[in-house]
C-alpha cells in the first residue's frame, strides 16, 4: 500500500480542481444559489429591526384592549368599528371608480389586528404577531430542511460534482488526468474530495450566515440556534449529495437524468418501506435536523411534490447510515471509472 | 481586370420577400429539431383530449348516463372551470415538451458561430427571435389551445345556440391562457438555450426556474410573512392570470394586476437575456 | 547489469480489435515494436488514434491483448511513469498558463514542489516555449498548443513517448527541431511512436512505418520493405458468374488465387490474389469454357487506393 503516495497524489488533483469549482465564471450560479438565502435573512433582519423601532415609538401608545378587538364581528361597519376602538394607528384608503376599500390597523400592545373594509363593511381582519425567536427559529427550521437542503443545496451538488467528470469530457481535458501515473480509484478520490471542499465551504459559509443575520434581532446564543448542528447537517448533505452526484456525471452521459430521479427518489421517500429509506440522503439528514420542522399547512402544490418528513433515527446511527450510503457509492464509483473510456465524440 | 469581376456574379435568382423571410428560420429549425420522438410526444399529448372529449359526449347523452344510474347527468357540467382544467393539464404536457426541445434551439447556433452568418445577410434580430420562437409557438398550440378550440366547438355543437351565445367568451379563454402560458415558456426557453450551450444543463436550468422558483417563493413568503414572493414563483403567477382570464374564482394568494406585471418583468428580462446573445459574435473556444 | 529480457523492450499488441458499436476502429493488429522511431500511417480514420489510445487505456480492447515493455495498459501507476502521450485533442484545462498546465500535471507524479518546477521549466525550454511559458495557454496559437503538448509528454522524461499527429500545424523550422528531437529521443533508446497521414512526412526519419487502412495493418517494417510489402498485398476480386462453385475449383489450381470464397448471395466468387495481371489472364481462358461470367470487380480497392493515397504512384501491374 502506497498511502502516502496516494495521499500527495490527492492533494495535487484538489490542487487542480480547486481553480476551476471556486474560480470559474461557469460556477458562478452556485455563489448565486448560496448567497440567496442569505440575503433573505439580512432583508428579515432589517425588517423585523425596523418595525420594532416603529412599534415601540408609534404604534404602542395607541393600544387597545385585546377584548375590545377581538369582539368585533365581519359584518361591521366603519364608523361602528372607528366609534369603539378609537383612532387607529394606521389607516389606508383605497378609491376606485366604484368601490372603497379601507384597512384600519389597531394593536393590543404586542400584536397588530389590520380590520379590512369594502365599502364600509368589514371584510376580513388579519392579525400579525410581533416577532420572536420561537417562531423564528421553527420558521427558520422549515425553510433549512424544505428549501435550503432539499433544493439549494442539492442543486448546488448537482452543479459542483457532475461537473467533475462530465464537465471535463465536454471540455475534452479528462485525458490529461487519465494519462498521469494515477490509479483510477485515487483520481475519483481527489476529485470527489476538491468538490466536497468547494461545496461545504460554500454551503456552510452561507449557513452560519443565514444564523447569524436571522440571530441579530434576538441576540440568540450560539447554542440556541443549533449552530454547530445545522453546519454539521450542511457539511454532511453536501458530502451525501456529492457522492451522488460524482457518480452521475461519471457514468450518464446526460446527468439531467439521473438528477431528476435522485430529487424523486427523495421526494417519495415517506411513502417507501422502511428498509428502502435508508437508502437515501434526505432520510438521514432529516434525522439530524436540530429543530424538527412541521409540514407546511399551505404549500405550494409543487413544492409539496417535493416535500416529505421522513421519521428520525438517532444521531450517531444517523450519520453511520449515511456516511456507509457514500462509501458505497463511491466505491461504486471508483469501480465505474476503472472501465472509463475517452469518448468526446458522444455529445 | 479584377479577378473577381471576371469570376464574380451575385445571386440574382429570385429573393424570399422580406416579411416572410423570418420563416426560413422557423422551417430549418423545425425540421431539425421535430423528430420521430417529438411526433410521438406530441400525439400522446392529444390523448387526454380524447378523454375529456368522451366526458362532454357523456354529459350530453343521458341514455348514456341513465345506465349508471343516480342524477349523474346534473353531475357533468361544462363550463368555464371545465376548459379551465383541460387547458392547465395541457400546458404542464407542453412545459416537458419544452423542457426537452426548448435547450436545441438558440445554442448550436452560438456554439457552432452561425450568429455572424445570420447577420451579415438582411435579417435582423427580431427577425431571428421571431423566427425561432414560432417553432415553439407552433409545436406547444398543436397541444394546447388547438385542441381545447376544437373540444370546445364539440360542445357548442352538442349544447346548441344559448349555450355557444352565453359561453362565447371561453373561445376567447382558451386560446388566450395557452397563449401567454406559451409566450412565457418560449421566451424562457431561448433565454436558457442562447446563454447555456449543454442541453442537459439547460434542461435543467428550464425546469429549475419553475422549481427552484416556487421553492424560493414560498421560502420568502415564510420568511418575510408576506404574499409577495408568489411572484418569483410563475406556475403560481401564471395560474392567477389564467384564473382571470377564465373567470374563476381561485384564491391564489396573488393579486391579478401583480400577477401581469411579474409575467411582463420576466418576458423582458428573458427578452435582454436573448437580445445579449442574438448578436454578431464569435465564440472563441 | 544484464539487459532487460526481450520483451521489456518492446510493445506488442496481440490480436487486438476494437469495436465502437458496429463501427471498426482496428481489427486483428498484432504488432511488436521495438525502440526507435515508428510511424503510425494511414489516411483519417484509419485507426491510428484508436491504436494509440489502445496503448494507453483510453479506450480498451474488445478482444485481444497489449503490453508496453511487459506492463498492461491497466497499471496506470506503473505504465505513465514511462510513457507520455500527446493525443490529438487541442483541448486543455480552463485557465492555465504553460507553465501551471505542464507542473500541475507533473504533481500528480507526487513528486515534490521543486522538482515539478524544475521539470517543467526544462520541458518547456526543450520546445522552445520559453518566452510564452507564463501565458494562459487560450491564447496560444496552434503551433505552440501542438508545442505545449509535447513538452507534457516529454516532461517527465519517459522511455515511451506517443505522439498523435505531432507535426501539425507546426511551421517547417520547428517541424526540423521537433523532428531533430525526436531523432535524439530515439537515439537514447526510446520508443518514439508518431502517426501521420503523409508519409512523405515520416518516412525519412522512421526507423520503421506500420501502415494502416480502414483499421488494418496493411504493411509494417523498415519503409523500403513495406514498399515493396505494399506491392505484392493480395487484392480482392468479386466475380458474379453462373455456376460459382465451379469456377472456384478451377482458379483454385493457380498458385496466384490466396483465397476463394462463395459470396453469401451464392452468385459470386470472391478471390484474392496476389498477381491481379495474371489472374486477369486466366480468367479470359476460364470464360471461354462455359462458365458465363458475368462481372469482375476489384472487391476492395483498399489496398491500392492507399497505396496511391500514401506513396502517391501507381502500384506497379
Ligand atoms: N469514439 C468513437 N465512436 C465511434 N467511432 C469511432 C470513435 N473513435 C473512432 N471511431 C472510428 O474508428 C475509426 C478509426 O478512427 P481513428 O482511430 O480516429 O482514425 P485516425 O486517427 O487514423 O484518423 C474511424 O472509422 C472512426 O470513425
Ligand atoms: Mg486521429
Amino acid at each position: 500500500m502506497n498511502w502516502q503516495l496516494w495521499l500527495a497524489q490527492i492533494r495535487a488533483v484538489v490542487r487542480l480542481e480547486m481553480r476551476k469549482t471556486f474560480l470559474s465564471r461557469r460556477g458562478l450560479w452556485v455563489y448565486l444559489l448560496a448567497a440567496a438565502p442569505v440575503l433573505l435573512f439580512f432583508g428579515r433582519t432589517v425588517d423585523v429591526m425596523r418595525s420594532r423601532e416603529w412599534f415601540d415609538t408609534s404604534v404602542a401608545p395607541h393600544a387597545v384592549s385585546r377584548a375590545a378587538l377581538e369582539s368585533i364581528q365581519p359584518g361591521a361597519n366603519l364608523e361602528d368599528v372607528e366609534a369603539r376602538l378609537g383612532e387607529p394607528y394606521s389607516r389606508r384608503v383605497f378609491q376606485s371608480r366604484r368601490h372603497s376599500q379601507t384597512w384600519l390597523s389597531y394593536t393590543d400592545g404586542s400584536n397588530t389586528y389590520t380590520f379590512r373594509f369594502s365599502d364600509g363593511t368589514l371584510e376580513g381582519v388579519s392579525t400579525r404577531d410581533r416577532a420572536n425567536f420561537q417562531d423564528d427559529a421553527l420558521i427558520y427550521a422549515t425553510f433549512f430542511q424544505f428549501f435550503y437542503l432539499r433544493l439549494l443545496i442539492f442543486f448546488g451538488c448537482v452543479g459542483i460534482f457532475v461537473n467533475l467528470f462530465r464537465g471535463e469530457m465536454m471540455n475534452k481535458s479528462l485525458h490529461f488526468y487519465l494519462l498521469a501515473p494515477v490509479r483510477r480509484e485515487v483520481l475519483v478520490a481527489g476529485k470527489f474530495v476538491a468538490g466536497l471542499i468547494a461545496a461545504s465551504v460554500i454551503f456552510c459559509t452561507s449557513t452560519a450566515l443565514q444564523l447569524w443575520m436571522f440571530s441579530i434581532p434576538f441576540h440568540a446564543t450560539i447554542e440556541s440556534l443549533h449552530a454547530a448542528n445545522y453546519i454539521g447537517v450542511t457539511a454532511l448533505a453536501c458530502l451525501g449529495y456529492g457522492s451522488v452526484f460524482l457518480a452521475a456525471g461519471l457514468i450518464a452521459v446526460n446527468p439531467l437524468l439521473p438528477a431528476a430521479i435522485v430529487l424523486l427518489w427523495e421526494a417519495a421517500n415517506l411513502f417507501l418501506p422502511s428498509a428502502l429509506k435508508k437508502i437515501s440522503i434526505i432520510f438521514y439528514l432529516q434525522s439530524l435536523c436540530p429543530v424538527l420542522a412541521p409540514p407546511e399547512k399551505d404549500m405550494n402544490p409543487l413544492l409539496a411534490l417535493l416535500v416529505n418528513s421522513a421519521e428520525p433515527t438517532p444521531a450517531a446511527l444517523a450519520i453511520l447510515g449515511l456516511l456507509a450510503v457514500t462509501a458505497l457509492v463511491l466505491t461504486w464509483s471508483a469501480f465505474r471509472a476503472r472501465k472509463l473510456e475517452i469518448n468526446y465524440s458522444s455529445d | 481586370m479584377a479577378v473577381y469581376k471576371r469570376t464574380y456574379k451575385s445571386y440574382d435568382g429570385p429573393l424570399t420577400p422580406a416579411w416572410s423571410r423570418w420563416m426560413i428560420v422557423t422551417r430549418f429549425s423545425y425540421s431539425r429539431l421535430v423528430g420521430f420522438k417529438t411526433n410521438l410526444f406530441l400525439l400522446a399529448c392529444l390523448v387526454p383530449a380524447v378523454g375529456f372529449a368522451a366526458y362532454i359526449y357523456l354529459a350530453h347523452n343521458a341514455a348514456v348516463l341513465k345506465s349508471f344510474g343516480g342524477n349523474f347527468a346534473s353531475a357533468l357540467s361544462i363550463d368555464g372551470k371545465f376548459f379551465f382544467n383541460f387547458c392547465t393539464f395541457q400546458i404542464g404536457l407542453a412545459y416537458l415538451l419544452v423542457a426537452f426541445t426548448g435547450p436545441a434551439l438558440v445554442s448550436p447556433d452560438v456554439v457552432n458561430n452561425a450568429m455572424p452568418l445570420y447577420f451579415c445577410r438582411p435579417f435582423s434580430r427580431s427577425e431571428y427571435v421571431a423566427g425561432k420562437m414560432a417553432v415553439l409557438v407552433y409545436l406547444l398550440s398543436l397541444i394546447t389551445w388547438v385542441p381545447a378550440l376544437v373540444l370546445f366547438a364539440l360542445q357548442s355543437s352538442l349544447a346548441g345556440w344559448e349555450w355557444t351565445r352565453a359561453n362565447f367568451w371561453i373561445a376567447g379563454a382558451v386560446i388566450l391562457a395557452p397563449l401567454i402560458s406559451i409566450a412565457i415558456l418560449s421566451l424562457i426557453a431561448m433565454a436558457v438555450s442562447a446563454w447555456i450551450k449543454w442541453r442537459a444543463a439547460a434542461g435543467a436550468v428550464i425546469l429549475g426556474v419553475f422549481f427552484l422558483g416556487a421553492g424560493f417563493g414560498s421560502a420568502i413568503n415564510a420568511v418575510m410573512r408576506t404574499h409577495y414572493g408568489s411572484l418569483i414563483n410563475l406556475s403560481q403567477v401564471l395560474n392567477t392570470v389564467w384564473a382571470g382570464v377564465f373567470r374563476q374564482n381561485l384564491d391564489t394568494g396573488l393579486d391579478v394586476l401583480d400577477a401581469w406585471n411579474a409575467l411582463a418583468g420576466a418576458s423582458l428580462i428573458c427578452l435582454w437575456l436573448l437580445f445579449k446573445k442574438v448578436r454578431a459574435f464569435e465564440v472563441v473556444k | 547489469m544484464t539487459p532487460p529480457p526481450l520483451e521489456q523492450s518492446l510493445i506488442t499488441f496481440d490480436n487486438v480489435s476494437r469495436f465502437y458499436g458496429e463501427v471498426l476502429g482496428v481489427n486483428r493488429v498484432t504488432l511488436s515494436i521495438p525502440p526507435g522511431i515508428t510511424s503510425l500511417v494511414g489516411p483519417n480514420g484509419s485507426g491510428k488514434t484508436t491504436l494509440m489510445n489502445l496503448m494507453t487505456a483510453l479506450v480498451r480492447p474488445t478482444r485481444g491483448s497489449i503490453r508496453i515493455l511487459g506492463i498492461t495498459p491497466h497499471q496506470p501507476e506503473k505504465l505513465f511513469a514511462l510513457l507520455g502521450y500527446s493525443t490529438q485533442f487541442d483541448a486543455f484545462p480552463k485557465g492555465l498558463t504553460g507553465f501551471q498546465f505542464i507542473y500541475s500535471f507533473l504533481r500528480l507524479f507526487g513528486k515534490p514542489h521543486l522538482e515539478c518546477e524544475r521539470l517543467a521549466s526544462q520541458a518547456i525550454e526543450r520546445v522552445n516555449l520559453a518566452e510564452a511559458a507564463h501565458r494562459k495557454i487560450a491564447g496560444y496559437s496552434k503551433g505552440m498548443r501542438q508545442r505545449i503538448k509535447l513538452a507534457q509528454a516529454i516532461a517527465h522524461d519517459p522511455r515511451v513517448l506517443v505522439l498523435d499527429e505531432p507535426l501539425n500545424g507546426l511551421d517547417p523550422l520547428v517541424r526540423a527541431e521537433t523532428i531533430a528531437m525526436f531523432r535524439e529521443l530515439a537515439n537514447q533508446g526510446r520508443h518514439v511512436i508518431v502517426s501521420s497521414h503523409i508519409l512523405h512526412e515520416v518516412d525519412m526519419i522512421s526507423d520503421q512505418v506500420i501502415l494502416l487502412s480502414n483499421g488494418y495493418v496493411v504493411a509494417e517494417g523498415k519503409i523500403s520493405g513495406v514498399r515493396s510489402e505494399i506491392r505484392d498485398q493480395p487484392m480482392q476480386v468479386l466475380i458474379r458468374c453462373n455456376r460459382p462453385s465451379a469456377l472456384a475449383a478451377k482458379v483454385f489450381d493457380e498458385d496466384s488465387v490466396v483465397e476463394a470464397r462463395l459470396h453469401s448471395d451464392g452468385g459470386g466468387l470472391l478471390i484474392k490474389t496476389r498477381d491481379a495481371d495474371k489472374f486477369y489472364r486466366l480468367l479470359n481462358h476460364i470464360a471461354l469454357n462455359g462458365i458465363e461470367i458475368e462481372t469482375v470487380a476489384p472487391a476492395d480497392d483498399n489496398v491500392n487506393s492507399v497505396y496511391e493515397y500514401l506513396i502517391g504512384e501507381e502500384p506497379q501491374k
